[in-house]
């Protein structure tokens, strides 16, 4: 009689089957879904791979979505590694491109100069977006996953401000937006700008510093045994910072990008939740960094698909429900992963205990 | 050698194992073991570090599945898928490492996943229900108290209480007495027995061999995840076993008979601590006025009942905390700050719970063992942390520490107790220049690595490196310790010359008392 038993560790093709299947199976209750609420589903699934990877422009538009994502989600994964949640990179993305679209608004230059200049207002905006909640974090153990979300609704707020006061757009008089910024990231292919290459470039970089700089392997023991680190005598206090800190400004860059590669203006509105599938990509790429680009891909994967679900009249909340039933179905698949048939031991002869 | 107990045709056994085999990735934990116990006995199951012992228990508790082999209760076939099965049938462990939910209370740890809590319940039930169970089993403990407030010996009470009130008939102790100060340890051998009495049955799992000889009536021996027989205790003496285990003799040699080329012990001290007092969170001093020289080339034994200042010595001693008042000096200058100067300064530090303070648990060998190298050539350099280097370095610390490691990117909980504490050895060890710190070195090691460990320590001191040690084993400390130091409260009771201190007297000394002329405050001055 062989059962089901549950092993402490998981093997990493264990997970991927299991994640595989869980996949497939929210493909399969969607279907059902859209199937039972009248649609057809066969016409709807065509429809869906060509204008997603079966097609230039379905390619292109997942390469836009992965490039803030890949971002975002990189920036939770560096705070997860340390043990911690930075669930503010909502917040971080509008602080980086409000910090982009002021430098791009009233500074004038080259390309070649400003954008760096951008981006390095856009990183430095988000450190500073992020520093109160590490500070607080380090010195007062105040958790971070409550100040960084509050910080959230302030920076939206402030965008929306800027957008539609001080620097509204005063030219075409456009609502809740700034004026279009004079230089934006050039494009490689298509819409796709060269931030996409960029972010999965960034996203390599983090795997190699946490892999291979002692920063990274001291963030490694802190997240993993405080008390390790204590006995050692890591900076912990400093890691945290220098942590949240990276994270920050990863977010922050996300909206850089966003800002002068896609959008070309400051809008309210403009992260789209950004921040926050950062949390869902780094959950699912369950703390590696280079987990995060396929994790960014399903992710992207599925707001691009709820996309053409909304052009054929299904609600946009579909995408929330489906992202949701992702979620919750890889979850469950990781907790299967670790379970494996066992047989037990009858099979062998049995001595005589005479 | 006495022969192998045979198959006694008496009772039947409350629990037999037939060919019981466990393999895990790249090792066989266990192979081909038989083993049974019977009512109203006592069994010691014994081994050295990774022969397979807590695999076993593991085995027959559920915890693991075997891969092959029997399990046979009270005469019928049994198998457990979980530790909850096993309970259910009469079956309670008591691991290793505690179980226990540190922030909960004594009578909530109890009732935790228990089929007879009540449904709704409140505090004083819980309570009162926990001061008629410790009564029934004679095992004192306070139902009120958070767990994590207990010292070692009261969170094994719990441990067996919890056990015990689930009605348990074969209760599996893991190193039960590593933790335990002499006096726990007789109160729990005098529940042990009265558990006995009552026709139940106990297999213990130990490395102290004259603890086995005091307690069990047969003993199964492991060696290599295999069985190598039973005896009963009577026919066994603590050589005859420890030979069995490792399979060959052991020599016992002096150790305080330094090699010809030794470094002289150093005419100025290593380390040195002038009044040092520190107060915990609650500013209740926990070590008071210390003043202590450690010299190059001797081996310091600290004496003393666990917890009257050895934690905060050793912290000390390392540079974890910084004396509340006083000063600490380092080859004459005053002491860097931080635990990782101390470190880089040459002093390492064997801590007491080597699990949590000195390892992280759940990542791999390799990062595990880089902790105190990683900032140095060859694994850093500027900036970089490189991961082949500090493999290399696990490699080589494994073998020293002769500890044979499938995959090095193992979670390093997943070692046996014994072989985590034989790398956390060989690492602080390999940067003890000036200095190494070590708290309960032997706690948890088999007779051959404690020797082997010994040894090590006294060519250490050999090499001029001061050492101090932190230890309930009197014997273990008169037997290596060139001075010995005494602390009962917080304070350092005396310091006396090993050659001439006996252990009565260091025993009065431990309870606080002080008889008056045999005492030397300082002995190497
Ligand atoms: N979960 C696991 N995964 C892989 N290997 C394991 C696991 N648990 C135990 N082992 C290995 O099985 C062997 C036996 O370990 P076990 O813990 O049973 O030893 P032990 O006899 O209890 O030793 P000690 O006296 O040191 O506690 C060791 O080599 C250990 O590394
Ligand atoms: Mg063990």
């Amino acid at each position: 009689m062989s059962r089901f038993q549950r092993f402490p560790t998981a093997p990493a093709r264990r997970i991927l089957v299991c994640r595989a299947i869980a996949i497939l199976v929210s493909v399969i209750v969607v279907s059902l879904l859209l199937a039972m609420s009248g649609r057809n589903v066969g016409e709807l699934a065509h429809l869906v791979l060509t204008s997603t990877i079966g097609s230039r422009f379905g390619l292109e538009d997942l390469a836009l979505f992965m490039t803030p994502l890949l971002l975002t989600g990189g920036a939770v994964t560096v705070t997860r590694r340390m043990g911690l949640w930075n669930i503010g990179g909502e917040g971080q993305f509008y602080l980086g491109a409000a910090g982009a679209a002021g430098v791009g608004l009233f500074i004038h230059g080259p390309a070649i100069l400003i954008l760096p200049l951008m981006a390095l207002a856009a990183m430095l905006c988000g450190m500073i977006w992020i520093l109160l909640p590490a500070l607080a974090r380090a010195f007062a153990d105040v958790n971070e996953i409550i100040t960084t979300l509050l910080l959230n609704f302030v920076a939206g707020l402030l965008v929306y401000w800027l957008a539609t006061g001080p620097w509204r757009d005063r030219v075409t008089g456009a609502l809740a937006s700034t004026e279009r910024l004079p230089v934006s990231i050039p494009d490689l292919w298509g819409v796709v700008h060269w931030g996409f290459p960029l972010a999965l470039l960034i996203v390599g970089g983090l795997a190699a510093i946490m892999s291979s700089t002692r920063w990274g392997y001291e963030v490694r023991i802190s997240g993993a045994s405080a008390g390790m680190a204590r006995y050692a005598g890591m900076p912990v206090r400093v890691r945290i910072i220098s942590a949240m800190l990276l994270s920050g400004a990863l977010a922050a860059l996300a909206g850089m990008f966003e800002v002068a590669g896609t959008v070309h203006r400051l809008q309210g509105g403009m992260a789209d939740n950004f921040g926050y599938l950062g949390i869902v990509v780094a959950v699912l790429a369950r703390g590696s960094c280079l987990a995060v680009i396929p994790a960014a891909f399903l992710m992207a994967l599925i707001l691009d698909v709820g996309i053409v679900l909304q052009t054929q009249q299904v609600a946009a909340t579909v995408v929330l429900a489906i992202t949701g039933l992702v979620l919750l179905l890889v979850a469950i698949a990781d907790e299967c992963a670790h379970y494996r048939v066992v047989t037990p031991a009858t099979g062998r002869t049995v001595r005589k205990a005479s | 050698m006495a022969d192998p107990v045979k198959q006694g045709n008496g009772t039947p056994p409350v629990l037999q194992l037939l060919g019981v085999s466990k393999y895990f990735p790249g090792v066989i934990a266990n192979e081909d073991v038989n083993l049974d116990v019977r009512p109203g006995e006592i069994l010691g199951l014994l081994g050295e570090n990774g022969a397979g012992k807590s695999t076993l228990m593991n085995v027959v508790t559920g915890i693991y599945q075997a891969d092959a082999g029997e399990i046979i209760l009270d005469g019928y076939g049994a198998e457990f898928a979980t530790p909850q099965d096993a309970i259910r049938a009469g079956i309670g462990m008591v691991h290793q490492h505690f179980k226990l939910v540190p922030a909960f209370t004594v009578a909530e740890n109890i009732h935790l996943g228990w089929s007879e809590t009540p449904k709704r319940t409140s505090r004083a039930v819980l309570e009162a229900r926990t001061r008629e169970l410790s009564e029934r089993f004679g095992f004192p403990v306070d139902p009120a108290a958070r767990v994590e407030t207990l010292s070692a010996g009261e969170q094994q009470r719990v441990e067996i209480l919890r056990v015990l009130s689930r009605e348990a008939r074969l209760l599996i102790l893991d190193e039960p007495t590593a933790v335990l100060t002499p006096q726990e340890t007789r109160e729990l051998f005098t529940a042990l027995r009265a558990f006995r009495a009552k026709g139940n049955a106990v297999i213990i799992i130990s490395h102290k061999l004259d603890e086995v000889m005091e307690i069990t009536d047969r003993v199964t021996v492991l060696r290599a995840g295999r069985n190598v027989g039973t005896w009963a205790t009577a026919d066994c003496s603590p050589n005859m076993l420890a030979a069995t285990m490792v399979g060959h003799d052991i020599q016992r040699q002096d150790l305080h008979a330094r090699s010809g080329d030794a470094a002289p012990v150093s005419t100025a001290p290593v380390i040195s601590l002038r009044d040092v007092t520190v107060r915990n969170d609650q500013n209740v001093v926990t070590l008071s006025d210390v003043t202590l020289d450690i010299f190059g080339g001797e081996i310091f034994g600290v004496a003393g009942v666990a917890g009257n200042g050895q934690r905060e010595l050793t912290e000390i001693l390392t540079g974890l905390i910084t004396p509340s008042a006083g000063t600490i000096l380092l080859d004459g200058q005053a002491a860097p700050s931080g635990a990782a100067a101390f470190a880089k300064a040459g002093v390492g530090h064997i801590p007491q719970d080597r699990l949590n303070s000195a390892l992280a648990p759940s990542l791999g060998i390799t990062d595990n063992m880089a902790v105190r190298e990683y900032d140095r050539a060859p694994i850093g350099s500027g900036v970089l942390y490189r991961a082949t280097e500090a493999h290399a370095l696990a490699e080589t610390i494994a073998e020293v520490a002769d500890v044979t490691i499938p995959d090095f990117s193992m979670p390093v909980r997943n070692l046996s107790g014994g072989n985590q504490q034989r790398l956390v050895a060989r690492r602080e060890m390999r940067i003890a220049r000036r200095l190494l710190v070590a708290a309960y070195p032997s706690r948890g090691l088999d007779i051959g690595a404690i020797a082997s460990m010994h040894r090590y320590f006294a060519s250490l001191r050999d090499e001029g490196v001061a050492v101090v040690i932190v230890s309930e084993d009197l014997g273990e400390l008169l037997g290596l310790s060139d001075r010995i130091g005494v602390l009962c409260g917080g304070r350092m009771m005396a310091v006396l010359d090993s050659i001439t201190a006996d252990s009565e007297e260091i025993g009065l000394l431990m309870g606080g008392r002080t008889s008056g002329a045999s005492v030397q405050t300082e002995a190497l001055t």
